[in-house]
């Protein structure tokens, strides 16, 4: 396993992180504005800045294929920023017509559309009309009862989960008639009008969830909540209870993100700091371990017993404890918002970029 | 119309997407246990007594926790409250680590766990106050009573919080901080609602 890639950014929280295609430019959310990185060489410079939001920026999403950024935040507004050929970015407002802050948003794999999870118990599905040349938004509100934390997007660029602070994570089909194209049959339904609710899960300890995701081929759904459990969903058929629906309850921390990495690998990071590993099937799924398993064990062990004397000494002479007591031993030094996938070839991820609230952008090899 | 007090009018309860008209029924899973009431509680605490005192404590400790009350109302919650304590405190020390690990080896061992560290921190939360083992709070009666018995429960207090801390440390060693985070979270409480108002952010299930 290669060593990480660590890029520290800054001294703030980053809420969301996104590379081009190419993965030379980095999209890091800041406060009010986002920072776009150019890689040379090893690290990411800062080239450019895109302001325009007037409140803290929750969302950042670049399009791989037409290299268009979205970003919503918090002041309700959401924005599509196109490259022009000089470099300048020409930013679009999108009405989305919401009362509460925007909490996360996607490009759908398609790219003609977009969602933006609310605080207004709404996601608003963007699509670009060609007659008006503007960004309009479809509301899709039915089940939901509160705020809505994540988004995430079936390979069909139809089906959108969504994860909320009701405890649930729900499938909608978001079809829009001038922009997408009937979907085929799945296990998640046939007939989809906007707004069908094509499943509702729950675990039973009902925590907030955090985060939603699809498997590669999208025939399952897994969803991280603040209980700090990771549960699959393996629908059967529409209409129907699903076939599985494995819950794991582990003992760390609850977990902020979840990436699948392939159809039977799932990876999380959240308040632990550290980047954990599952993988498993429709019959069971079980934690198989940290990507920074490394550190623990013998020298982990050596270093405390040093470190107590080095404590005593430093005590004795500084009046503090040792020096250890205040850096973290993960490559993260503080909670890990979000994971986004960073290199895969053919349906099985290599790399993973994970973005935290200290700051760092680190690219992990698997 | 002049004699209407408009001021105290809730206007909360109008809104249909206030938190007070929040259903919390939503959050709740579909295979909750039946509604239970104390009588129904207080058998059960008898089989648990029983088989504490045949010497099977992980049985009782299991049965205990296995028939907790997640969807019953105050004071069958309380009666359980009483019974687990005193399976708690009816376990040696030295089978604590023992019987833990047997109970959490089993399918549907971590729901044990995770209501298990649920009671020792609502006998944490009520151990100090309330008094020691078991007792209700109707126990008090004239102000002597109510001296003699505080007495009593200020020693017997710390007792159980010993006990309670002791399995604490022991049941996070197994569960980790997740079963902690998941007594937080979880809207299933096994405590009975103290909290005066009836304002949903209280994590009372009886609405």
């Amino acid at each position: 396993m290669a060593a990480p890639e660590v890029h520290h950014l800054f001294h703030a929280p980053i809420a969301d992180h996104s590379f081009s295609a190419d993965r030379n430019t980095l999209a890091v959310a800041r406060e009010n504005n986002v920072d776009l990185y150019q890689r040379s060489g090893k690290s990411f410079n800062l080239q450019d800045e895109l302001r325009g939001h007037d409140k803290t920026i929750t969302g950042v999403d670049i399009a791989p294929r037409s290299g268009r950024i979205v970003t919503c935040s918090q002041d309700r507004n959401a924005y599509v920023w196109e490259p022009s050929k000089s470099g300048e970015w020409k930013p679009t407002l999108v009405l989305l017509r919401i009362n509460r802050a925007a909490t996360c948003v996607r490009w759908s794999p398609s790219e003609a559309k977009f969602a933006v999870g609310s605080g207004a118990r709404i996601i608003a599905v963007c699509y670009f009309e060609e007659e008006n040349d503007w960004w309009i938004s479809k509301h899709l509100k039915k089940p939901l009862r509160s705020t809505v934390t994540s988004v995430a997007w079936h390979p069909n660029s139809v089906l959108l989960a969504a994860g909320s602070t009701d405890g649930h994570a729900r499938v909608f089909s978001s079809f829009i008639k001038s922009t997408d194209e009937r979907p085929e049959p799945s296990a998640w339904g046939e007939r989809l009008p906007f707004n069908t609710v094509c499943g509702e899960y729950l675990n039973p300890t009902a925590g907030w969830v955090h985060s939603v995701g699809f498997s590669p081929s999208g025939n399952a759904l897994a969803f991280v909540s603040h209980d700090s459990a990771v549960t699959v969903v393996y629908p059967s058929a529409p209409e129907q209870p699903p076939q599985a629906v494995i819950s794991i309850s582990t003992q760390l921390l609850p977990f902020a993100d979840l990436l699948w990495i392939s159809e039977s690998e799932i990876v999380c990071a959240g308040y632990d700091c550290e980047v954990y590993r599952f993988s498993g099937d429709a019959s069971g799924w079980q934690l198989t371990g940290s990507l920074e398993a490394a550190k623990d064990g013998r020298p982990g062990m050596e270093q405390r017993e040093e470190s107590a004397l080095n404590m005593f000494r430093s005590m004795d002479l500084k009046g503090r404890g040792g020096v250890e007591d205040t850096k973290l031993k993960t490559v993260h030094q503080n909670t890990i918002n979000t994971i986004r996938v960073y290199q895969d070839a053919g349906g099985d991820v290599q790399k993973i970029s994970t973005g935290g609230v200290d700051g760092r952008v680190v690219v992990w090899s698997l | 119309m002049a004699n209407i007090n408009w001021r105290t009018i809730n206007v909360d309860a109008y809104d249909p997407e206030s938190a007070l008209n929040f259903p919390i029924t939503t959050l709740l899973p579909a295979n909750l246990p039946a509604p239970s009431t104390s009588a129904e509680s207080a058998q059960i605490g008898q089989q648990v007594r029983q088989l504490l005192r045949a010497g099977d404590s992980l049985g009782a400790l299991q049965s205990a926790l296995e028939t907790a009350p997640l969807a019953g109302d105050d004071s069958a919650k309380q009666v359980h409250h009483a019974t687990v304590l005193e399976v708690l405190q009816g376990i040696r020390q030295s089978d604590v680590s023992r019987i833990l690990n047997e109970m959490l080896k089993q399918p549907g061992g971590t729901a044990l766990g995770d209501t298990l560290m649920k009671y020792i921190y609502k006998g944490m939360a009520s151990g100090a106050g309330g008094g020691g083992k078991g007792m209700s709070p109707q126990a008090t009666g004239s102000g002597f009573t109510q001296i003699q018995a505080r007495n009593f429960g200020e020693g017997g207090g710390g007792q159980v919080m010993s006990v309670l801390l002791s399995w604490h440390e022991k049941l996070t060693e197994v569960v980790g901080v997740g079963g902690i985070v998941r007594v937080m979270s979880d809207r299933r409480t096994v405590a009975p609602c103290t909290k005066l108002g009836r304002h949903p952010s209280n994590n009372c299930q009886a609405q």
